[in-house]
């Protein structure tokens, strides 16, 4: 990453208000610090600012693949207004969740790899962010008889890693409805959706393929 | 819970003064309606809805500790 955009000292007070606020009104039972990150703590993507959480509530934390702990991550880098080209400069991070997930990551990604080299056709990742993306494209580059691309829009979006001279697959349409998280465990998203446009999932409905975890 | 949301949702507007959450005792659900100026909607809701899903996520876990389950509606 290019030079140092937030420091800790520059943001932390702000970050530390708006999750005392947050912890005390949730009810959650987490400690934090806040720290500039040290480079070369991992060599994928290393941010600016870290913020690692400890205490009693850090399994909910990290529960349904951190679905907390980047929820909390995101909502508070809209509070600090980073525009979303900045979003990887700040991490938040609980028992060395990130860089295992990272290691899961690489892992799946030469998995896929083979898998395609060997069977001659595409192999489609579950939905993951933009973060997570990354790591899987980045894992692949230096692969010359594959390539991977990442199709689809918003939540929904996925790598999918193809043999190298393979023309890309149509979009999957957009089916039967995938749990958030997509990973077999089974996510307790019963909320409805609003009636607003805001979070519409084009969930598409490919049969849940990818590495088990 | 409301209290909750209308932290946050203070905290992400430009316009906090506008912020107002009502809470609608269900038998099963409690909702939380959410009510923010015009003008900064999309700073509650973001991009591809992710923020308005942040913090339905916070507020589910949070909900959880209680033994409820919360859901947040957003009124335009």
């Amino acid at each position: 990453m290019t030079e140092r955009k937030y420091t800790a000292s520059s943001i932390a007070p702000r970050i530390e208000e708006f999750l005392r606020t947050v912890f005390a009104g949730g009810g959650f039972d987490l400690e934090f610090s806040i720290a500039d990150a040290r480079p070369g703590e991992d060599d994928v993507e290393t941010p600016d600012v870290l913020v690692k959480f400890t205490g009693a509530d850090v399994d909910a934390l990290l529960a349904n693949r951190a679905e907390l702990l980047l929820a909390l991550e995101h909502v508070t880098m809209e509070m600090l207004r980073m525009p979303s080209e900045d979003h990887s400069r700040l991490s938040f991070d609980a028992n060395d969740y990130r860089l295992l997930r990272i290691e899961e990551l690489r892992l799946s990604a030469t998995a896929a790899a083979e898998k395609v080299k060997r069977t001659g056709t595409p192999f489609r990742f579950n939905p993951m962010n933009s973060r997570e993306r990354r790591v899987i494209h980045l894992a692949l580059r230096n692969d010359t008889t594959i390539r991977s691309e990442s199709q689809g829009s918003g939540p929904s979006r996925q790598v999918v890693v193809y043999p190298a001279g393979m023309a890309s697959l149509p979009e999957p349409p957009p089916t039967a409805f995938v749990p958030r998280g997509g990973d077999g465990r089974h996510g307790r998203d019963t909320r409805p959706r609003g009636a607003h446009g805001e979070g519409r999932r084009r969930d598409s409905g490919p049969p849940r393929r990818g590495p088990r975890r | 819970m409301k209290q909750l949301v209308e932290d946050i949702a203070k905290a992400l507007v430009d316009i906090p003064e506008e912020v107002s959450v009502r809470e609608v005792q269900g038998e099963q659900v409690t909702v939380l309606e959410l009510k923010v100026a015009p003008s900064d909607l999309g700073k509650v809701i973001g991009k591809q809805g992710r923020t308005a899903r942040s913090i339905r996520t916070i507020l589910g876990a949070a909900g959880m500790k209680l033994n409820r389950r919360f859901t947040l509606e957003i009124l335009e």
